[in-house]
């Protein structure tokens, strides 16, 4: 069912009216402008830039410890022990396939549920009306404001308490809302879903969570695609508290890579290899997600 | 996605469907009522769990002569308030963190805007562009911790290398106070540039065209057109990245700590921030987790009421320009 | 409606579940030992926490093999730093800590006001196992022992013999010990000779850092910030002051101005900037690959102003365990000398226990980066060497942590002279009483 459609079916017709108009947008039809000689350099420019580091951490996972030690700035041209190095990592006694399947786990939970929930209370403060909303909404956003290393023993306290120390639910629960995410889909939804839209799926039946799930939710689709990615990279790098409460016996992938650092003259060609091998996912999920997400966007707030 | 199907419409009513009707009336009532309360819980639940005993458990021990591993002393009351706002490093380490803060946050969210606004024009591979933007925030901190500490190294830094081929003598990044800062904001823009304006483009693309097209009808330049219809448009969503911009910014820890290899902000405590500070206290040598919990709750103080001058300004500056342009689609 | 909240239900549910299925199944190790009662012979899972490299490997295998009823899960943390962070936490939440915690010496004196969070692990059975001012290092004032020395960090000097030929002077390594005093060296003699090199002008400096050379003199004095009972005499006491004065005059023209392990310090390796360093065991592998490709270093047997001692740990009990027994006879195990001298082997951990430093496999090391140096026994001498056991109240290393960054502020940032960076300290050390 095209998305217009459905949306005309449960939302009523202004709805629709408005989808289509915004696509159109989308589209490119009748677009504001297109990008001059001067864009493109200037983003290519901010490209390389963002480009370089990544490529520099290939370039010392692919040489070798005395030649980063004699070079304090790599040559461009990528050394041949690439292979070698990655091998090393995989090689050493650092639980790298556990590391790596901790690491999905956690973050494939904690953005799926973060998401959820974010959306879920989104919505709620944005677009309904209810008694203490702007009282809670402050709420969340000052509990951002609470610095995050002196919560570690209080937190650490709690989960041996539960028994979790050691385990990954001790990573993942405190991971599963944020405030950021409500925060970030609240403001997303007072700007993007217009009233109309709800008070037409009211209009036409549709309960809250319903109006939720038809309506709001598809509208939300690429800042909750944002969310998910932002939620997944925050997880993936997060080293402190995984440190703290899992240890190297049951690690997350920075907690065991960073065991690579342990010796007193750092081996970069090493260290960085594992950086590699830990950014490899991430990249991936850049390309995979990357298109949904763009296209996501591109569709503005309506795609069925 | 939408997997339910829209209800069948009752069209007549016998007095068994008047009741069924009143009661779902009812519900309905409550529905409203009653649900956001549902959808935001959540939230609530698992804060109250993981957020808030942290949260009463730190004030709990600002109040405390508590020492991290001694533990619990005796009810001092406010004396760590006292003590922590007469030290000089305290004091030290606001300068630092709101200097670092300004020097990163207003380059950062200024640039975030008119990247997202290049990348909101109608681009050739778009994918490749907005993707491109955003690499920076995947490279992992312990890789930015190193190729930064290698391009601000004093003597064999490439900064310094490069500013003397212009003939620039060489710069004490971790000597001066301000180069120091200035350095550390380059880490942060760094990472979190491209985050913010995927966050603002997100929004700019949700903003409706005919804004767009009555202002081409009015024949407003771009510069216009961006400033009385995008940024009016984006208000939400800027005051949502400037208010996460100025808490993460005034509790910046990662990239100070990585600029040298000791983590303690310098020798003269050039770019220790307040966060450092609070840590230092904690777990360093004094080992003074009261006074730790104290500068926290002062800090959040702090960042309560600079979020909320923020808020403010956000909201006036934003909402200014856009009755200005409501005056300018009248004309 | 009914629909939709059922399905919001089973969503939490699902999603509930999906965190606990995932989470459950790694947790079986930590589980398996939990029941297990403290009396021997019965199983017993121990945890072992440590960092950096304590080459203990093999051992772990080996205890397992020796103890059928005992299976040991190693926790590693990277650097010494994270360790600290690590126990501090499970300190000051009062679990979690492994059954044996390594600490290194630099953090212990702050964990020896807590002696009563960890075992006294006294034990007539290893008396005499260590040198005296290793056992010294971990022993609380009312003499109850915390931890089981491991390794130790007994120093020599290390210089460029190619840069000693090219300022004239002698390079062999014997002929360097001499020059530099021999047995009676002292740091006057250390920095005179420092003079005669710099007046040689090779483009190189001296030592490399101000911060590292004040740090093997203070070692050298008794009570230098602190009386035995605490009180702070660091502002008082003469000798303090003397040391700083001497090491930031002799820096003026000596110092490589280099902050150690910064990345300029890094650098300087491979471009000739400082002709010495002091140097304890683990030195030699940070020099070797630091100054890969470079050729001329070497090592002397000597360090001015008697011995001295840069680092090394220690194995402990915590109290909070649950089996302190056996944790106990573990780490006696594993500081035995026959153990030791294996994980020197392995990862060249140097040895803190008498009856290894005359262990022929310890004495026979060389190292080919260093001319062939024999690295054991010059190392061995140069533990033998040391005599004093400086004291470390629960202010020391406040204290000493704001003298090297005054030391920092005149030798690396320069943004101070000695007079105003030293005013500047003694209102550090004011802040702490």
């Amino acid at each position: 069912m095209s998305s217009v459609g459905m949306i005309e079916q449960t939302a009523g017709k202004g709805a629709a009216r408005y989808a289509a108009r915004r696509r159109g947008n989308a589209l490119g039809v009748g677009s504001n402008r297109r990008g001059g000689w001067v864009t493109y350099t200037l983003l290519t420019i901010v490209l390389l830039i963002s480009f370089y580091p990544i490529y520099y951490t290939f370039l010392l996972a692919s040489s070798d410890a005395p030649t980063i030690a004699q070079n304090p700035i790599p040559s461009l041209i990528p050394g041949g022990n690439f292979l070698d190095n990655i091998s090393r990592v995989l090689n050493s006694d650092i639980k790298f396939w556990q590391a790596l399947w901790n690491s999905i786990v956690v973050a494939v939970v904690t953005s799926v549920s973060v998401v959820l929930f974010a959306t879920l209370a989104g919505f709620s403060f944005a677009k309904l009306r209810f008694r203490g909303r702007r009282a809670l909404l402050v709420f969340v956003i000052a509990t951002m404001a609470v610095p995050t290393q002196l919560g570690v023993v209080p937190l650490f306290i709690l989960m041996s308490e539960l028994g979790w120390t050691g385990k990954l639910i001790a990573v993942i629960v405190p991971g599963m809302v944020t405030a950021f995410g409500v925060f970030w889909m609240t403001q997303y939804f007072e700007e993007s879903l217009p009233y109309e839209l709800i008070e037409a799926a009211r209009v036409d039946g549709c309960n809250m969570i319903r109006t939720f799930w038809n309506v709001a939710l598809p509208a939300a689709k690429p800042a909750a695609a944002m969310l998910a990615l932002f939620t997944f990279v925050a997880s993936w790098t997060n080293f402190f508290w995984p440190f703290i409460v899992l240890g190297s016996s049951n690690p997350t992938l920075p907690v065991s890579l960073q065991l690579l650092q342990a010796s007193y003259f750092k081996d970069y060609s090493l260290i960085m290899a594992g950086v590699v091998l830990a950014t490899i996912p991430l990249i991936l999920l850049f390309i995979v997600a990357g298109k949904q997400l763009v296209s996501g966007i591109m569709a503005g707030a309506v795609k069925g | 996605m939408a997997v339910i199907a829209p209800e069948q419409e009752q069209q007549e009513l016998s007095p068994k469907d008047q009741r069924r009707f009143d009661r779902r009336q009812r519900l309905s009532r409550w529905d409203v009522k009653y649900s956001p309360y549902l959808y935001i819980s959540p939230f609530f639940i698992l804060f109250a769990l993981v957020g808030l005993f942290p949260l009463v458990y730190t004030s709990w021990v600002s109040l405390h002569d508590w020492n991290l591993i001694g533990g619990k002393g005796d009810f001092v009351g406010f004396e760590n308030y006292a003590t922590v706002v007469q030290q000089p490093l305290f004091w030290r380490g606001l300068r630092n963190t709101f200097s670092i803060f300004l020097l990163s946050s207003v380059p950062q969210v200024i640039i975030a805007l008119f990247l997202a606004a290049m990348l909101d024009a109608n681009l050739r591979a778009k994918t490749f562009w907005r993707m491109g933007v955003l690499l920076p925030y995947v490279v992992m901190p312990v890789a930015v911790g190193m190729i930064f500490n290698k391009v601000f190294a004093d003597q064999s830094g490439m900064a310094n290398a490069l500013l003397e081929k212009v003939g620039i003598g060489p710069i004490g990044w971790h000597s001066d106070v301000l180069a120091s800062h200035i350095a550390i904001a380059t880490m942060v823009d760094f990472r979190w540039t491209g985050y913010n304006t995927l966050i603002l483009l997100a929004a700019m693309q949700a903003i409706p065209q005919d804004l767009y097209e009555a202002a081409v009808v009015d024949g407003a330049a771009r510069w216009r057109q961006f400033r009385s219809i995008t940024i009016p448009s984006l208000r939400p969503t800027l005051i949502f990245v400037i208010i996460t911009s100025t808490i993460g910014g005034l509790q910046i820890f990662d990239e100070p700590r990585m600029f040298d290899q000791t983590g303690q902000g310098g020798s003269d405590r050039q770019w220790m921030t307040v966060t450092m500070y609070l840590y230092e206290l904690g777990w360093g040598a004094q080992k003074s987790f009261g006074r730790a919990s104290a500068v926290a709750w002062i800090l959040f103080l702090i960042i309560l009421v600079i979020g909320a001058i923020n808020f403010w300004l956000t909201r006036r500056i934003s909402g200014t320009e856009s009755s200005e342009s409501k005056k300018g689609a009248k004309r | 409606m009914r629909t939709s909240k059922k399905s919001w239900v089973v969503l939490t549910t699902a999603l509930a579940g999906v965190a606990l299925v995932a989470s459950g199944c790694s947790s079986s190790a930590e589980e398996a030992g939990s029941d297990a009662t403290a009396t021997s012979g019965e199983p017993v899972t121990l945890t072992l926490a440590t960092f950096n490299e304590f080459g203990y490997e093999g051992l772990i295998e080996e205890y397992m093999q020796l103890n059928p009823n005992v299976t040991i899960e190693h926790k590693k943390a990277a650097t010494s730093n994270e360790a600290r962070d690590n126990l501090n936490t499970r300190l000051a939440a009062g679990s979690g800590a492994s059954d044996v915690e390594a600490i290194e010496v630099d953090w212990l004196p702050e964990l020896l006001q807590y002696s009563d969070r960890f075992m006294d692990l006294t034990d007539p059975s290893v008396e005499g196992r260590w040198l005296d001012w290793k056992v010294a290092q971990a022993t609380t004032a009312d003499g109850k022992l915390i931890g089981y020395g491991t390794d130790i960090g007994p120093e020599g000097i290390c210089y460029r013999a190619d840069l000693f030929e090219k300022a004239g002077l002698p390079s062999d390594r014997a002929e360097v010990a001499e020059l530099l005093g021999g047995a009676s060296a002292t740091w006057d003699k250390y920095f005179e000779v420092g003079d005669q090199f710099m007046a040689a002008d090779t483009g190189a400096a001296w030592f490399d850092s101000a911060g590292a050379v004040y740090q093997g003199m203070i070692n050298q004095v008794q009570n230098a910030y602190e009386q035995a009972d605490g009180t702070i005499i660091a502002l008082e006491n003469p000798e303090v002051k003397a040391i700083y004065d001497q090491v930031l005059a002799a820096a003026a023209t000596q110092s490589a101005n280099l902050g150690q392990w910064s990345e300029d310090w890094t650098a300087a390796f491979q471009k000739d900037g400082f002709a010495t360093m002091q140097c304890p065991g683990w030195m030699l592998g940070v020099i070797e690959g630091n100054a890969a490709g470079v050729e001329g270093w070497d090592i002397a047997d000597v360090f001015p102003g008697g011995g001295g001692n840069w680092g090394g740990s220690f194995l402990t009990v915590p109290e909070m365990g649950e089996h302190k027994a056996e944790a106990k006879a573990l780490a006696a195990w594993l500081t035995a000398p026959e153990q030791q001298i294996k994980a020197f082997q392995a990862k060249g951990t140097f040895p803190s226990q008498q009856a290894a430093l005359t262990d022929e496999a310890l004495l026979s090391q060389t190292n080919a980066f260093f001319n062939d140096a024999p690295t054991g026994e010059i190392l061995a001498n140069r533990a033998n060497a040391v005599t004093v056991a400086p004291f470390k109240g629960p202010n020391y290393f406040a204290i000493n942590d704001a003298m090297q960054q005054a030391l920092n502020r005149v030798d690396v940032a320069k943004t101070d002279d000695p007079a105003s960076s030293w005013a500047k300290f003694e209102n550090d050390v004011q802040q702490l009483g």
